[in-house]
């Protein structure tokens, strides 16, 4: 207490004996508390002990609580309490110490709301971090994603495209060989009668010039077929060989009409 | 054979001293580190004893507060205490005593009854706690209000002694067991 005093007032001797003054009073009433201490003490020591066994201690311990309580009781009553005195040096101490406890306290508390402070900052940069390599994450799926996306467009269109295209050009010259390799059969085997048959050359002189080649009868038929699928029939016209056209309905490529004989039409191979 | 009595030696400046009396140790001594733990103006004592009466020949400061630790999961832990009480002052029971029973939550681990205990504490006319020192909050919340009686038997609390305690205390106790 005397250290934080003579700290409060370095300067001013005046002070320095008051306080003085007011610490030897302290410390004689103090003193004179603890020879008062002590001859209790001593009184004290003067009364006999008395154990208890369970059957008798309920008894003899209310007993000496009401002597006790009513002891304390009148005791309270008599007493006028006392104050330290009021004088300026012992307020001022008890001022200086009340308020050093509260700066303790309070640098206390400033410390632990810095601590705290700082370890928010530190989550704070470390959510930020976190943060930070998600957004990457997410951008680099992002690209990854468009990029992807577009390959398959391409993929689905202009490769398929092109795929396709090729495909379709090698059907196209696949059939322009074969339609070419048939016309060539047609031409070698079936070739338009010359005059090699006299009897019929007689007969049919003047028609034989406007006779067309099996190839262009086959044509016309599936032209037919194909243009009027309902009503497919072709009527036999004068240019027409009559040979070829017996030699197609027993081959069973072409059908004679059930009612008319003189139209025929195309087997629908194609159904 | 000594008799333990209260205020037979002049108190140390600013000291409380705790007797804690139990036969297990390990229980006996965490409570005593949560006890010291606690945060008060006043220097603590911690003493523990499996039993009483203490060894007559050591110099030991003033005993304000004793704590009977009662296991109710060990029929002799009560033996002991039963047995310690003998060697202890009429005096001490004005409000320096309290009982604690511990292990009351794991009831089927429990030998003794709770009324066993709530009846040696009632024929002593004193406070009994329950509380499970195992757990380490029950056992911090428990050194706390120790510390405070221990503080008042000290007689560092003004204007409350023991004895006022003990009084406020068995107001809010439940009434006395019936006889069994």
């Amino acid at each position: 207490m005397s250290v934080s005093q003579q700290d409060l007032d370095p300067d001013s001797t005046t002070d320095v004996e008051v306080v003085t003054d007011t610490e030897e009073e302290l410390i004689k009433e103090c003193e004179e508390i603890w020879k008062d201490m002590e001859e209790c003490q001593n009184k004290l020591s003067l009364t006999g002990t008395e154990t208890l066994t369970n059957s008798n201690a309920q008894l003899s311990l209310l007993i000496m609580q009401v002597k006790c309580l009513t002891a304390e009781l009148s005791q309270w009553h008599k007493e006028t309490p006392e104050i330290t005195p009021l004088t300026e040096d012992v307020l001022i101490t008890l001022g200086t110490e009340e308020f050093q406890k509260l700066r303790h306290d309070l640098e206390m508390v400033l410390s632990t709301i810095q601590s705290k402070n700082e370890k928010l900052k530190e989550d704070l940069e470390r959510e930020q971090q976190w943060l930070d390599e998600q957004q990457q994450i997410m951008e680099s799926l992002n690209t990854l994603y468009s990029e992807l996306k577009n390959q398959f467009v391409t993929f689905s269109e202009t490769r398929i495209f092109s795929e396709l295209k090729t495909k379709m050009l090698n059907i196209k010259a696949f059939k322009e060989k074969l339609l070419s390799t048939l016309g060539e059969f047609l031409e070698d085997h079936f070739p338009l009668p010359d005059g090699n048959v006299k009897k019929k050359k007689k007969n049919v002189q003047e028609s034989t010039k406007q006779l067309i080649t099996l190839h262009e009868i086959l044509e016309i038929l599936i032209n037919r077929l194909f243009d009027v699928p309902h009503d497919p029939y072709v009527k036999i016209s004068d240019s027409f060989w009559p040979p070829y056209i017996e030699l197609l309905l027993r081959n069973g490529i072409a059908l004679r009409h059930p009612e008319d004989p003189t139209r025929l039409r195309l087997e629908a191979f194609h159904q | 054979m000594s008799v333990l009595r209260p205020l037979d030696k002049l108190p140390g400046l600013n000291t409380a001293t705790v007797l804690l009396v139990g036969s297990e140790d390990a229980l006996l001594q965490q409570l005593a580190d949560s006890m010291l733990k606690e945060d008060c103006a006043s220097e603590l004592r911690v003493h523990l004893a499996k039993a009483l009466p203490l060894p007559s020949n050591v110099n030991r400061p003033r005993i304000d507060l004793i704590v009977f630790v009662i296991n109710l999961h060990s029929k002799y832990s009560l033996q002991h205490v039963e047995e310690s009480l003998h060697h202890v002052d009429a005096s001490f029971f004005l409000g320096r005593v309290c009982f604690l029973g511990t292990g009351a939550g794991q009831e089927h681990h429990c030998i003794l009854h709770r009324n066993t205990v709530l009846k040696l504490a009632h024929t002593y006319r004193s406070p009994l706690f329950f509380c499970d020192l195992e757990v380490e909050d029950f056992r911090a919340t428990m050194a706390q209000r120790l510390v405070r009686m221990l503080l008042i038997c000290a007689g560092h609390v003004r204007g409350v002694s023991a004895l006022n305690l003990l009084s406020l205390l068995r107001t809010s106790e439940t009434p006395p067991p019936e006889e069994l």
